[in-house]
């Protein structure tokens, strides 16, 4: 994947949906990664502070650095495929540096068949999900 | 026409044979947010534009006479269509608007510290958060009807319990929800014996039977053009002769003046003052083509379809494990509209994988959060269906239905 723009830890991840047969395969296997995320922001943790706004349904964010001072996120929502999202994201930026995820673009999202996802329409939360994260790694990385 | 053939209605409809981008055809069954428009209404807006668009009322010379005409022809139309007088019908952007222009130009001045409004657990937030807004300002005491959650319809023995003292009851015609028409002949007839105007948001109402405002009896009935085959843009409030007389002005300038010196003010008398700033010329040139298009429809028709789909998609989806219905669509009136959840699929991810299958709809609280809290639940997925819709669009969205729900919440 020469051009690609994302993190070299999502290349299997974006293979797998693009080998995917049709659109409900791909929301099946997103479906699965959602299920799979060892990693989610549980209830309680949910918050107006962590919360993401412009999405339908409820989701909330969390980032901080962890001791080696990598960036670390952990995502809830309510919808498996904001959730999903949400667990590809993290796969993402998991073990970045602030800078590098502070400069990241969500194009994986339309690589894997999802480009949908990057509409402002607010059936989706997907779009602001990761504006949010880019911003946390900003204030992160100016050490608020 | 005489028999009800809706091939021939939806071939006015050109926005219905589109083929989406995954190559599904559109089944559109988001009608409660905002209809499809018929040909007349877009080729009534383009002539507008292409041929005479001009600023009405005031310029002297032919492009503004004719759209001065359209615009006031249109107001005929419209007004004619709902049982009402030209001067009775005050162009708004819609049913928010208008419902406001009830709350800021006639409420305001005319109520005062302690009066009561009676609102219900089934209005729309635009018939909640203007007489909030309007309670913390001169201290209106608002009083809610709850649901009787059996019916799904509106408590009617706490309504008459709430109605002793009020000033107003403002009440959804039907839940953009539920799709429940209310007895709304009732609400007024009793709120009159009590003293009480009465606002009826027609919104959803008005697209599905035809509504008389002299004989319903009510003091505002709001619209919106946009349901009911018109452009976005455009609503209106009727209003009776002694209600507008009570009113004073809630937006200034434009249209609504009479003369204007450094000394102060004067104002147009009636519906002139409560229309503001330019008209919307081309929206309600482009109502009024919807008014005329609907006006060959038979509403008695209409609603027999409406119901016969509404039925098979309702029995269609009780069949379904795991789908919850918040509606019934056979109660009398209903308009076709139904709510409904998935115990295992979250809403927005049912929308989403129907969207696959070309499937428009709703999903999310619908403007209506007491609504949703009253029935216990964060947000539904929501169909409305309206005059075009098919047999054959309602099997597809249950075959496709069936398929998620067995793919995604097993």
């Amino acid at each position: 994947m020469e051009d690609r723009r994302w993190p070299e830890a999502l290349d299997p991840v974006v293979a797998e949906f693009a080998d995917c047969f049709d659109s409900m395969e791909r929301y099946e296997l997103l479906f699965e990664y959602a299920s799979r995320s060892t990693n989610v922001l549980p209830h309680d943790r949910w918050n107006d502070g962590n919360m993401i706004h412009g999405c339908q349904s409820r989701a909330h964010v969390e980032c901080k650095l962890d001791s080696d001072g990598m960036f670390r996120m952990r995502g809830g929502a309510d919808a498996q495929i904001v959730q999903g999202l949400m667990e590809i994201t993290r796969i993402a930026v998991d073990g970045s540096s602030c800078e590098a995820v502070s400069s990241m673009t969500p194009d994986f999202a339309e690589a894997m068949g999802f480009s949908s996802a990057l509409t402002p329409s607010r059936s989706n939360g997907f779009k602001n999900m990761f504006e949010r994260v880019v911003s946390e790694a900003s204030r992160l990385m100016q050490g608020d | 026409m005489s028999m009800y053939d809706v091939e021939e209605i939806r071939s006015d409809f050109p926005i219905l044979g589109r083929i989406l981008p995954n190559g599904k055809p559109l089944v559109y069954f988001d009608n409660a947010a905002t209809s499809q428009k018929p040909n007349a209404v877009i080729d009534a807006m383009s002539t507008y534009y292409k041929t005479y668009n001009s600023n009405a009322h005031r310029g002297a010379h032919t492009l503004a006479d004719e759209a001065t005409t359209a615009l006031e022809d249109a107001r005929e139309s419209i007004a004619a269509f709902f049982g009402a007088t030209p001067s009775n019908l005050i162009y708004t952007s819609g049913t928010t608007e208008a419902i406001n222009l009830v709350a800021y130009a006639w409420a305001r001045k005319n109520l005062a510290e302690g009066d009561a409004v009676v609102l219900t657990e089934m209005e729309h937030h635009a018939d909640i958060v203007p007489w909030q807004e309007l309670s913390k300002e001169i201290g209106i005491e608002l009083r809610y009807v709850p649901l009787d959650l059996e019916k799904m319809s509106l408590d009617m023995e706490a309504y008459k319990h709430a109605l002793p003292g009020a000033a107003l009851v403002c009440v959804v015609h039907t839940s953009n929800v539920l799709g429940t028409r209310n007895p709304i002949e009732e609400i007024i007839a009793l709120a009159k014996a009590s003293g009480a105007r009465t606002l009826i948001d027609a919104a959803q109402g008005a697209s599905h039977e035809r509504i008389n405002f002299e004989e319903l009896g009510a003091d505002f009935v709001t619209l919106s053009a946009h349901k009911m085959a018109g452009p976005t843009g455009i609503g209106g409030l009727l209003i009776a002769n002694d209600a507008l007389a009570q009113c004073g002005p809630f937006l200034t300038g434009g249209q609504m003046i009479r003369s204007v010196s450094t000394d102060g003010s004067v104002y147009r008398d009636g519906a002139a003052l409560l229309e503001t700033g330019t008209p919307r010329i081309a929206e309600a040139i482009g109502w009024g083509a919807a008014i005329d298009w609907l006006s060959k429809i038979d509403f008695d028709q209409m609603h027999d379809h409406i119901k016969a789909l509404a039925m098979m998609a309702y029995e269609g989806m009780r069949e379904i494990d795991g789908i919850t219905l918040y509606s019934d669509p056979s109660r009398p009136g209903s308009s076709g509209t139904i709510s409904f959840l998935h115990e295992r699929i979250a809403s927005d991810d049912l929308a989403m994988l129907l969207n696959e299958g070309g499937i428009a709809l709703r999903t999310g609280q619908h403007c209506a959060q007491p609504l949703m809290d009253a029935l216990g639940v964060a947000s539904t997925n929501r169909i409305s269906l309206w005059l075009y819709n098919t047999e054959e669009e309602i099997q597809s969205f249950l075959t496709h239905l069936r398929m998620v729900c067995e793919r995604f919440g097993a």
